[in-house]
């Protein structure tokens, strides 16, 4: 993981227990796309609602008020906690949340905004999620703007994300992370990293995660660089080149048989 | 013969523990000693965090929320050892006395036991039933509300309820100051229980708090086994023991020996001595004799009831046996009880019959036992009825709600966390014309709160005071009409109500319009601004309670023009308002000194 904007949690259930399997959640920290400035601008420290928007949905998880095959439910009942805090929170987030239903062998997941997540079988992307973008690098966010400030601060509700559902199966690998790395990386350079998975155990899993991630960050400051975010700035009929910096998050996991 | 073998295998022990520190050369001789006795079984402790809240008179949060609500008693504590004001934590509704200073505020009524002070209760199932050796709470906010801990004799997850409940009081003490706001985990000593138990109620009072107290956990230890070395102790009797036995004396052969000098009193005399008696000792006095009997059984000491107090002992004969001398009953409070088949429709229409001609005040809180049909036999009987209390009746139909607006002389009706739907909420308010305290809060299937505000504006013109917490969709077009028509509202909760915003001008027209305003709420409404509270200043002299709590928008200036212009300001809430720091807090508390400035804190 590179650099702070992002938070993430994973939760595992035990092996018996008779609920889902697995939840990923991750929450960015965005900027406030008034074309002013930062949210600091406001006086606001930006970290601090992404950070409680992750706890609150982190608590949802931990004590099982959701719907394993609806993840925005997740995503709906967060929002609505934080506006239920005596702080007054301001800030705004992009949010991806990936349930695995051990069960059912299904994948839930629900994304609102730029980050996002991959599944890959056999070498091949099977199901990518889409990034949300209003327009140019402004990406869907949950947001609580200052009073007086609404019209001006995107707010997305947490309808608006985008939700599907799909099976998985065994040696599926699924990858979920911050816009940073698909902007830098495209998908064929992430599957050769994920070829060189070797084994399903912890170690190996955690390096592939890490060299997917040292490399896409050494991509984000090559200047000559045609990264994904400068073909669709080229598209967008910006002359651009180069990598993007951002703050870079992997999360990889891979669907496997339990052994004790 | 159980008994004695207890007593005679605990005297035996004594003696041993007590020659425990001999030397070595006897212990051997003990080891054969103790091997020829039977060994008595190690009981396992066991220790709980409680599994489900099941039932409670009220909150701070709101009804689907994790946030500030009952439910967060439930489970592993989330906060504690931390202190501060948590949304993980169980906050009840109110705090201190704040609310009892309210003209909104019932009276209290006559005969109250001095050892009944609880105001709030929360009920929690543990899993598995144990004789109780501690019941700890973790309390991370404002310490020292818990006045009683009770233990129930029923299983609430069993399949088959057994039909007599006992409630056996753990520990009781009266409401105690306590300095700090720091968490603390709360254990007293508790008595011991001749029955397991997984029930607990927990009963608080937080008159005497500064701020909300906020709970985190509660844990039950016990034993699984019956404690075999503790002497069997005798209950003592409970002074709440309403007595079921009273009956007429109607021996005729009894000779009369005459009443000493209670025959040289004045009737009224007597009535006026036996009126200081709390009601179980009424009923005691009864048996006495002839005299006292009919002195104890006249409807004049029965013009106020409260059974409040004896919720856990009540039911439909105890009713039954009262009913007779309640024909003049004015004021009765049932709230609490009834619940878990303890009343029935049946005792309570019969009671209802019989006492309800000349009922002006009925309290109902958190009466469970209540359904459609009991709403129809009080709108039938109580003609005169001017207060009615449903708090926390969630259990309670939305139809049976219809039947209110018969009863046309309501001067006060709270329907707080009922489900009251718009339809009967417009119906009540067509006919109860004559409402001066309404309460609607926490009421979420009410759809259109503007509509409700437009019709209280028509109908009801004598408002003084509303209580709108947590509405969730009153906007300005709302408050404009309220604040027209309801020119007497002193009183106004509009705390959690996020669909208002100040830059509609809807708090300083509702300033300019509503100059006997005594009490606002505008609780987490995060546009309140400087302009709103220079016009409040400017045009609410008689403000005495005010709630500004997580603001960004108000500074410190408007806050000083309005304590100067506000000289009967007694509360003022300034918790997370951004620009409003420690520091001025500290600096306003010194020139206002009359004025209890709140700031809470997280950390």
């Amino acid at each position: 993981m590179y650099g702070e904007n992002y938070l993430l949690n994973v939760f595992v259930t035990p092996v018996g227990s008779p609920t889902w399997g697995a939840c990923f959640l991750m929450c960015s920290k965005s900027s406030v796309a008034d074309g002013v400035g930062g949210w600091r601008d406001y006086g606001v420290d930006p970290s601090q609602f992404s950070a409680t928007l992750m706890r609150t949905c982190e608590r949802l998880v931990k004590e099982g008020r959701f719907t394993p095959s609806s993840p925005v439910g997740i995503l709906t009942s967060g929002y609505y906690e934080l506006l239920q805090n005596k702080v007054p929170l301001l800030g705004s987030s992009t949010a991806c949340i990936v349930v695995l239903d051990r069960r059912s062998h299904q994948l839930h997941t629900c994304n609102l905004g730029d980050s996002g997540f991959l599944v890959v079988r056999g070498g091949e992307v099977v199901h990518r999620s889409d990034e949300q973008q209003h327009y140019f690098n402004t990406p869907f966010q949950l947001s609580i703007a200052p009073p007086g400030a609404e019209g001006v601060v995107l707010s997305d509700s947490p309808e608006a994300a985008d939700s599907a559902s799909f099976d998985v199966q065994l040696g599926d690998i699924i990858l979920t992370a911050s816009d940073g790395l698909f902007d830098n990386m495209p998908d064929y350079m992430i599957l050769q990293e994920l070829k060189k998975l070797k084994s399903a155990n912890y170690d190996s899993i955690q390096q592939t995660a890490q060299s997917i991630a040292k490399q896409a960050h050494e991509l984000a400051y090559d200047p000559n660089y045609m990264s994904p975010f400068a073909q669709f700035a080229c598209d967008n009929g910006l002359n651009v080149r180069g990598g993007k910096p951002d703050d870079i998050t992997v999360l990889l996991s891979i669907v496997a048989e339990y052994t004790d | 013969m159980l008994t004695l073998l207890s007593m005679f295998y605990y005297i035996c022990l004594r003696r041993r523990s007590r020659s425990g520190t001999r030397g070595e050369a006897l212990s051997s001789r003990r080891a054969v000693e103790s091997g020829q006795r039977a060994t008595l079984p190690i009981s396992v402790e066991v220790e709980q965090y409680a599994k489900e809240v099941l039932d409670f008179s009220s909150h701070y949060g709101s009804e689907n929320s994790m946030s500030y609500t009952m439910w967060n008693l439930a489970g592993m504590p989330n906060v504690y050892p931390s202190s501060g004001d948590f949304t993980q934590t169980a906050v009840f509704r109110a705090y201190g006395t704040w609310w009892e200073q309210c003209a909104s505020a019932p009276l209290p009524f006559r005969r109250t036991p001095k050892a009944f002070h609880s105001q709030d209760y929360i009920e929690l199932a543990f899993e598995e039933p144990v004789y109780p050796t501690a019941v700890e709470v973790l309390e991370t906010y404002h310490p020292g509300a818990i006045v009683q801990i009770m233990a129930c004799s029923l299983n609430p997850f069993s399949q088959n309820p057994p039909t007599d409940i006992r409630w056996e009081v753990l520990w009781a003490e009266e409401p105690t100051k306590v300095l700090t706001p720091q968490a603390r985990q709360f254990s007293p000593s508790i008595k011991q229980l001749s029955f397991p138990t997984n029930l607990i109620r927990v009963e608080v009072n937080s008159s005497l708090l500064k701020y909300y107290t906020e709970l985190d956990a509660v844990v039950l230890r016990g034993q699984k086994d019956r404690p075999i070395l503790s002497l069997y102790k005798m209950p003592r009797i409970d002074i709440c023991d309403l007595s079921d036995s009273d009956e007429d004396l109607s021996d005729p052969g009894h000779i009369n020996l005459g009443n000493g000098y209670f025959d040289k009193l004045p009737y009224e005399l007597i009535q006026l001595i036996v009126s200081h008696l709390t009601l179980p000792d009424l009923c005691r006095l009864t048996q006495t004799c002839k005299l006292l009997h009919q002195h104890c059984c006249d409807p004049l000491q029965y013009i106020q009831l409260s059974l409040q107090p004896y919720w856990a002992r009540l039911s439909d004969t105890s009713l039954g046996h009262l009913q007779g001398r309640c024909t003049l009953l004015q004021r009765l409070n049932l709230s609490w009880t009834g619940n878990r088949g303890a009343l029935t429709l049946t005792g309570f229409s019969s009671f209802m019959n019989a006492c309800g001609g000349s009922l002006v005040c009925l309290e109902l809180s958190c009466c469970h036992f209540l359904s459609e049909p009991c709403l129809e036999v009080i709108s039938q009987t109580c003609p005169g009825l001017q207060e009615l209390n449903l708090s926390s009746c969630d259990r309670l139909h939305p139809q049976a709600f219809t039947h209110i607006s018969k009863l046309t002389q309501l001067r006060r009706l709270v329907l707080y966390r009922t489900k009251i739907e718009q339809t009967a909420m417009l119906s009540i308010l067509t006919f109860c014309i004559e409402l001066r305290h309404l309460n609607l809060g926490s009421c979420v299937m009410i759809e259109d709160y503007d509509v409700v505000a437009s019709m209280l504006a028509v109908r009801c013109r004598s408002l003084r005071s509303l209580d709108l917490w947590r509405c969730r969709n009153l906007t300005e077009r709302g408050l404009a009409e309220l604040a027209a028509g309801c020119r007497l509202l002193e009183e106004l909760d509009l705390g959690w109500c996020s669909t208002l915003q100040s830059s509609s001008g809807c708090f300083q027209h509702l300033a300019r319009n509503l100059p006997c305003l005594r009490k606002l709420f505008l609780t987490a409404n995060r546009t309140v601004c400087d302009s709103d509270i220079e016009e409040l200043a400017a045009n609410c002299p008689a403000l005495q309670h005010l709630d500004i709590l997580g603001t960004r928008m108000v500074s410190s200036s408007s806050l000083r023009k309005l304590l100067q212009a506000c000289p009967k300001l007694l509360l003022l809430d300034v918790s997370f308002c951004s620009q409003v720091d420690a520091r001025i807090v500290q600096e306003l508390c010194g020139l206002f000194p009359n004025v209890a400035i709140k700031k809470s804190f997280t950390q």
